[in-house]
């Protein structure tokens, strides 16, 4: 299984909000896309134009070069950011009902209902109410729901928000394991720890636009060049502070993270560690996901 | 006879209970699941026959649904048992007649007719063992063409029952014969003072015509309409709103569309009222014809059919427009300041009709009003009750009904498909007039 599901100069204006402005990227199948962006980015705005949940006001999706439409969205699964399942419902007949709407035959979606409930460690609260089921297992089992059509393309709005570190394990495989196996995988998330040892690539977006996108590493090898040094005797990296062109990051229990400008050489930073006191680490390294992002979105 | 009615309600009601408590220990056994698993395999109508089916499973399987039911299901039985019980206590009297005589047994025979009984004569040799037998509560009258009546209980005055009027009757009637007889009447004289007739007494007002049991019947399918509109359209709204408030119908829209969604919803909650007024209506019937009522007497039927007819009609109309309000809530409280306004013109039609059938006369507000889609369900059945309502006209009400429930369902999916994805407070209908005008 393999295509690709194309977001193309996707626009939308609430009022004077402009939720998406020509927003394009891709996300080709075999690889696990984070989404990323600050609370109002539009996000969720992008996920639900996908399933024709939001009117655009200019723009398509297509997914292998046609144009999705109700056909095609039969063969996608949707996770929203605010669960979607019936409180009252059985959670073997809830999931097995959404199969069915996604036009499996009663048999079918029943055996995969089975599958998923197992493969998502729920099966034991298969007869049991969902309202009946912690927050953790509830997004189990809506992940299951998205899941139970073996669907071509995944769209998971916060997946892994407020899950324990087992949930996390236990869906991160499943997307992993659904991206290798050929289907496009988008999700979105706040936790960038997570999203960069999920994903491959991800696509960054802020005010409605697309302000960074690449596979992680590509990212991470690319902006700023970032040096952590370790002198004897400073825990504040204080010694830094004063050299033009170079910002102290972060600076953890005497390691200090520096990021220098294009013009700053990395010696002139090796001399100021000198001085101030025996160098202990110096390190060129690539920017972690969260660098990458914040400095996406703050320009 | 008496208790077959009480104990059939019983069975009933008992079995009723049964499968709804049955149900609520998830038993895969009971009658309701195996409909489950039945409905569950089946594909009619595509998607909207699977949101069509899922309705009906969790409606079935509802406590809500299962109490209301066995409610209704007493309420009909005590509705058309308990008149009956009154009305008729004791239809046959047991009667000997000692020194008989044919003449005297046709009068008394006439007699028990004309207060609504029928009379059985038993054979006494003599008077001893006629009281004998009273005594042993054999007989109900001895009746002595020498001219003495027995009963075993003395009469007051006020009793009304049948068989005290019967036997007053019997003895005015027999002291009058032996009064015409001593005068020396001839049989002619005697016959023509007997059948004297009372001058007839005309009021210059119309008055109120006596209820008729097709009237009755309509009371009671009025109330029906009314209950079940309510119930059903109450779940309507709610279910819709639910759908709204838990969010799932972002997951279920990104699949099906809108109108099959809302489609879906009106005709599985539509099939599971029309389902509980068919049986509720069929036990009424199957009651009635048991224990004698005059329900299911002469134009009663008719008033049946137009019940159900307008049930259908009602709910299809009202169904709608629930819905569409529905979808601008995703709380209670907000479904509270749209809930007057939908219901207002249901319980006018409703009251205007029961005033009207109460009063033994459709009124012209009445007649009117069978023509309103909104009032029709409750004034052109209450129109059929008084025979006031020809094939034509009855016709020409649902054909108006029909097509305003056309436009209706059009209109109620734009608002539904526009409204249902909005969140955050409910949606305004001033916020809906682009997607109306669309």
């Amino acid at each position: 299984m393999a295509g690709v599901l194309e977001l193309d100069g996707l626009s939308r204006q609430y009022g004077a909000v402009t939720a998406l402005d020509k927003l394009s990227f891709c996300v080709p199948s075999g690889q696990v896309v984070g989404f990323l962006g600050p609370n109002g980015a539009g996000k969720t705005t992008t996920m639900r134009a996908i399933f024709g949940l939001t009117d655009l006001d200019a723009g398509s999706v297509r997914w292998n070069g046609a144009p999705v439409g109700p056909a095609q969205r039969r063969r996608f699964g949707y996770m929203p950011e605010e669960r979607g399942l019936y409180p009252n419902m059985l959670v073997a007949e809830q999931v097995e009902y959404l199969g069915r709407l996604h036009g499996m035959d009663a048999a079918a979606a029943a055996a995969a209902t089975r599958r998923w409930l197992e493969r998502l460690e729920v099966a034991d609260r298969a007869t049991s109410k969902v309202e009946a089921l912690s927050h953790g297992n509830q997004q189990r089992v809506q992940l299951a729901a998205a899941l139970v059509h073996d669907p071509g393309v995944l769209v998971l709005d916060e997946p892994l928000a407020g899950l324990d570190p087992t949930g996390i394990d236990v869906i991160g495989e499943v997307l992993v394991e659904q991206a290798h196996t050929g289907r496009c995988v988008l999700f979105s998330s706040h936790q960038l720890d997570l999203v960069e040892d999920l994903c491959e690539s991800v696509a960054i977006i802020d005010h409605g636009r697309l302000v960074a996108s690449g596979s992680v590493d590509e990212l991470a090898a690319t902006g700023a060049r970032r040096l952590t040094v370790r002198v004897e005797g400073d825990r504040q990296g204080t010694w830094a502070r004063a050299i033009p062109g170079v910002k102290v990051s972060e600076a953890d229990g005497g390691e200090v993270r520096l990021v220098l400008d294009d013009s700053t050489s990395s010696d002139v930073v090796l001399d100021a560690a000198r001085a101030a006191g025996r160098v202990t680490q110096f390190l060129f390294q690539r920017r972690r996901l969260s660098e990458v992002f914040r400095e996406a979105v703050s320009r | 006879m008496k208790a077959l009615p009480v104990v059939v309600a019983a069975l009933v009601a008992v079995t009723v209970i049964r499968l709804a408590l049955r149900g609520r220990g998830r038993g895969r056994s009971s009658p309701i699941s195996l409909l489950v698993a039945r409905l569950r395999g089946r594909r009619l109508l595509g998607d909207t026959g699977l949101v069509a089916g899922r309705e009906i499973r969790e409606r079935l399987r509802s406590l809500v649904f299962r109490v209301v039911t066995v409610i209704l299901f007493a309420v009909v039985a005590a509705a058309v048992v308990i008149p009956a019980i009154h009305s008729g206590t004791t239809k046959s009297q047991r009667v000997a007649v000692v020194a008989s005589s044919a003449s005297l047994e046709a009068e008394l025979h006439d007699l028990a007719k004309s207060v609504g009984l029928s009379v059985e004569f038993v054979n006494v040799p003599d008077r001893s063992q006629a009281r004998a037998a009273l005594s042993a509560g054999q007989l109900n009258m001895v009746v002595d063409g020498a001219g003495e009546i027995l009963v075993k209980n003395p009469i007051s005055a006020s009793d009304t029952s049948a068989g005290a009027r019967y036997v007053r009757a019997v003895s005015v009637t027999l002291g009058a014969q032996r009064a015409f007889a001593q005068a020396g009447l001839t049989p002619e004289q005697a016959a023509t003072v007997a059948n004297a007739k009372p001058l007839p007494v005309e009021s210059i007002q119309p008055g109120k015509k006596a209820r008729t049991a097709a009237a009755a019947t309509a009371l009671l399918g009025v109330i029906l309409i009314f209950i079940v509109l309510t119930q059903y359209l109450t779940w309507t709204l709610m279910g819709v709103m639910e759908e709204k408030a838990s969010r799932v119908v972002e997951v279920l829209l990104a699949t099906v569309r809108p109108t099959q969604l809302l489609a879906g919803k009106v005709i599985g909650i539509g099939a599971v009222a029309l389902a509980q007024a068919v049986a509720l209506v069929a036990f009424a019937l199957v009651l009635a014809k048991a224990v004698g009522s005059s329900l299911v007497h002469g134009a009663a039927p008719l008033v049946v059919a137009a019940t159900l007819v307008w049930l259908i009609l009602g709910y299809a109309f009202y169904s709608w427009l629930y819905a569409a309000a529905g979808s601008l809530a995703e709380r209670q409280d907000q479904v509270q300041s749209l809930a007057l306004p939908l219901s207002a013109p249901l319980i006018f039609g409703y009251i205007v009709s029961l005033t009207g059938v109460s009063s033994g006369n459709a009124s012209l507000l009445v007649k009117v009003l069978a023509y309103l889609p909104p009032t029709a369900p409750f004034a052109m059945p209450t129109l059929v009750g008084f025979g006031e309502a020809t094939w034509w006209q009855f016709m020409l009400s649902v054909v108006v009904s029909l097509v305003c429930t056309v436009v209706m369902a059009i209109v109620a999916s734009r608002i539904y498909g526009t409204a249902v994805l909005q969140t955050g407070g409910r949606v305004r209908l001033r916020e809906l007039v682009p997607t109306l005008t669309k």
